[in-house]
């Protein structure tokens, strides 16, 4: 006898729970073991155990000399919070134009800026180094601002492009009708109808600056160093340690968790709904 | 309060010419309806009103004014899209306000502005609602209260009702006309529906192709069409429109002699027309013509008879009791003077010889 459709239809429900599940499990792992792992004595973290006394030492360590992480951490955060102030008004204003204005050669500048992100980062990094050692920045916050922003910026424009795209133009020539400025087309209307998309534009350049690892590694050594880099510093001569690796980890991650959280809460569409038909 | 003037206005994108060096004067305080198919640059002509659009040539003027380098906000002009254009982030409250807002009006102005804006288009119950809660209906009022709170020049409406539905169409469509009359403001009105036009002109101005083909009263466009076009477009049913020759003083259409036309000299490409409530359905030999039923169809206040002769097939209003049945032969009778002819060529018309003789 058959299985009726409600019985099959249950059927497939479970496995794609147990699919779910299972892909879930494969990528939640190395982000548990980092978890445990930086709680853990040193002693305790090649083994597998899951019952462990506790302990918050490898934070106070990482934060400590020679690590010194706390500096790591704010460089990190003020050249990504830097870039994002720069980046989105510039990158928003750009985007405008774009969506809105006939410019000349549009079509070209739109994918020129697109195809510096086909640009390998390890292709650039050097003559980048030499540039900036010629400026005078190399191992500056100021330098990885100015690079961090070459990596963001095309990303956030070609984003918040789409957002703008999606505001009707009827709503923006009503209101140039109604007696606004295009500037305060752009205030009144543009800006609160987009923000859902320059919000999460905002939070994504952030996290890809917070990701950076090439350009800060190779473009600092001592003032600038960033987080990222900064891991590399539990590398030493008696091997990696990493229950301090794994806290460092912790630090960089956490930011980010939250910011993915905040962007889940703002990527709300349907803030166009309304307006026309 | 302010007449509209258009001198030699052209619009083009490369080569395509939506505007074609159109000029049209509108009077202060007129209706004014721009009706034509899509694409004939009945909006085009709006939009340089509103000066959302550029003219490539030729000027506009506002109120003795030549406009062309003065921008949207300065224009003193209220439109209502298609679409609406409601700012989806405001209340219903702040969207009427915001015409009054941007000009710096004191808030206790603003609120007594919006709601007598929204009382004229009973919209005071809905003031804390978003767009995106209301209904079709509800966001065109929202639309129409937003350009009527303050005093507007001129009023621009680019076919504000089309996208509602046929019942509330005709509701709205009464009360835009009693709003009009109550304001007296200067309006351009864009539709397509032809209907529409001729229930709220003041004068309408046919347009195709770029080009206005006729200017006039409802009245005249409906009775005295310029060309093949306008008798075309206008009238529903459209008007009965046969190809055929003028021979001898006969039009025959597809060899089949339909009527007798006076003074019309014998060419061999005309038009000729005549709508269907002009025709009346007759006893076999009583008419002009004898045409077999092509079909017949009750409309409720009427029947609607298409009968076929020489391959054309003509549209004739009949009494709602007609019965007639498929393939049944009767006659048509051509009420003499409500015919038209046309070259067929250059679709103009050939006055002076549209009547009928016999």
């Amino acid at each position: 006898m058959g299985l009726s459709n409600r019985q099959q239809q249950q059927c497939w429900e479970a496995v794609r729970v147990v699919l779910i599940l299972t892909a879930g499990v494969i990528m939640m792992v190395p982000i548990a073991w980092i978890m445990l792992a930086a709680f853990k004595q040193h002693v305790d973290v090649y083994q597998l155990k899951l019952l462990f006394t506790p302990t918050l030492e490898n934070f106070a360590t990482v934060f400590s000399e020679p690590y010194d992480l706390g500096q790591k951490l704010w460089n990190s955060t003020l050249i990504c919070a830097i870039t994002v102030a720069i980046a989105i008004p510039i990158a928003t204003a750009a985007a405008y134009s774009f969506s809105r204005f006939r410019l000349r050669a549009q079509r070209a500048l739109f994918v020129t800026i697109l195809a510096t992100q086909f640009v390998p980062a390890v292709v650039i990094v050097l003559p980048f180094f030499i540039l900036f050692r010629d400026l005078g920045i190399l191992d500056t916050r100021i330098g990885l601002i100015l690079i961090n922003l070459s990596i963001v910026m095309p990303f956030a424009i070609w984003m918040i492009k789409g957002f703008i795209d999606g505001i009707p133009i009827d709503t923006e020539e009503a209101a140039l009708v109604d007696g606004s400025s295009r500037l305060q087309v752009i205030i009144n209307i543009v800006l609160p109808l987009a923000a859902p998309g320059i919000i999460t534009a905002a939070i994504f350049c952030f996290i890809i600056a917070w990701n950076d690892f090439l350009f800060a590694l190779i473009l600092t050594n001592r003032d600038a160093v960033t987080l990222t880099v900064g891991l590399a510093l539990f590398k030493a001569e008696e091997g990696d340690l990493w229950n301090l690796l794994a806290a460092a980890g912790i630090i960089i991650m956490v930011p980010m968790f939250i910011l993915a959280l905040s962007i889940r809460k703002h990527f709300v569409q349907g803030m166009t709904m309304g307006a026309v038909r | 309060m302010a007449g509209v003037k258009l001198e030699h206005l052209s619009k083009r994108w490369g080569d395509f010419t939506a505007v074609d060096n159109q000029s049209l004067a509108i009077e202060d305080r007129e209706f004014l309806v721009l009706l034509g198919p899509s694409g004939c640059g009945k909006t085009t002509t709006m939009r340089m009103i509103a000066g959302l659009e550029e003219p490539s040539s030729g000027q506009v003027w506002i109120g003795g004014q030549i406009v062309n380098d003065v921008l949207p906000k300065d224009r003193d002009v209220a439109m209502v899209f298609q679409n609406y254009g409601l700012y989806p982030h405001m209340s219903v409250r702040n969207n009427i306000a915001y015409p009054l807002k941007v000009r710096g009006y004191s808030k206790a102005d603003i609120e007594a502005k919006v709601r007598e804006a929204a009382a004229k288009v009973q919209l005071l119950q809905l003031l804390d609602r978003k767009p995106r809660a209301l209904s079709g209906g509800q966001r065109q009022r929202v639309a129409l209260a937003r350009a009527i709170v303050r005093t507007p020049r001129v009023f621009l409406m680019d076919e504000p009702l089309s996208n509602l539905d046929a019942k509330l169409r005709v509701t709205m469509r009464a009360e835009l006309k009693h709003l009009s009359h109550e304001l007296q403001i200067t309006t351009v009105y864009v539709t397509h529906d032809q209907i529409e036009a001729m229930t709220l002109a003041d004068r309408v101005a046919v347009m195709n192709e770029g080009k206005i083909q006729q200017l006039g009263t409802p009245q005249a466009i409906y009775d005295d069409p310029t060309n093949l076009f306008v008798a075309g477009f206008i009238g529903s049913p459209a008007m009965n429109l046969l190809a055929g020759a003028v021979e001898n003083g006969v039009f025959a259409a597809g060899g089949v002699p339909i009527a007798k036309v006076t003074d019309v000299v014998d060419q061999s490409a005309v038009v000729f027309g005549v709508r269907s409530e002009d025709l009346q359905i007759a006893p076999p030999g009583a008419g002009h013509f004898d045409a077999s039923v092509y079909a017949s169809e009750l409309t409720g206040e009427s029947v609607l008879v298409t009968v076929e002769i020489g391959g054309c097939r003509v549209a004739v209003k009949a009494d709602r009791r007609t019965r007639l049945e498929i393939g049944e032969t009767v006659g048509v009778k051509v009420g003499a003077e409500r015919v038209f002819m046309f070259d067929a060529s250059t679709g103009k018309r050939l006055r002076g010889g549209e009547r009928l003789r016999g």
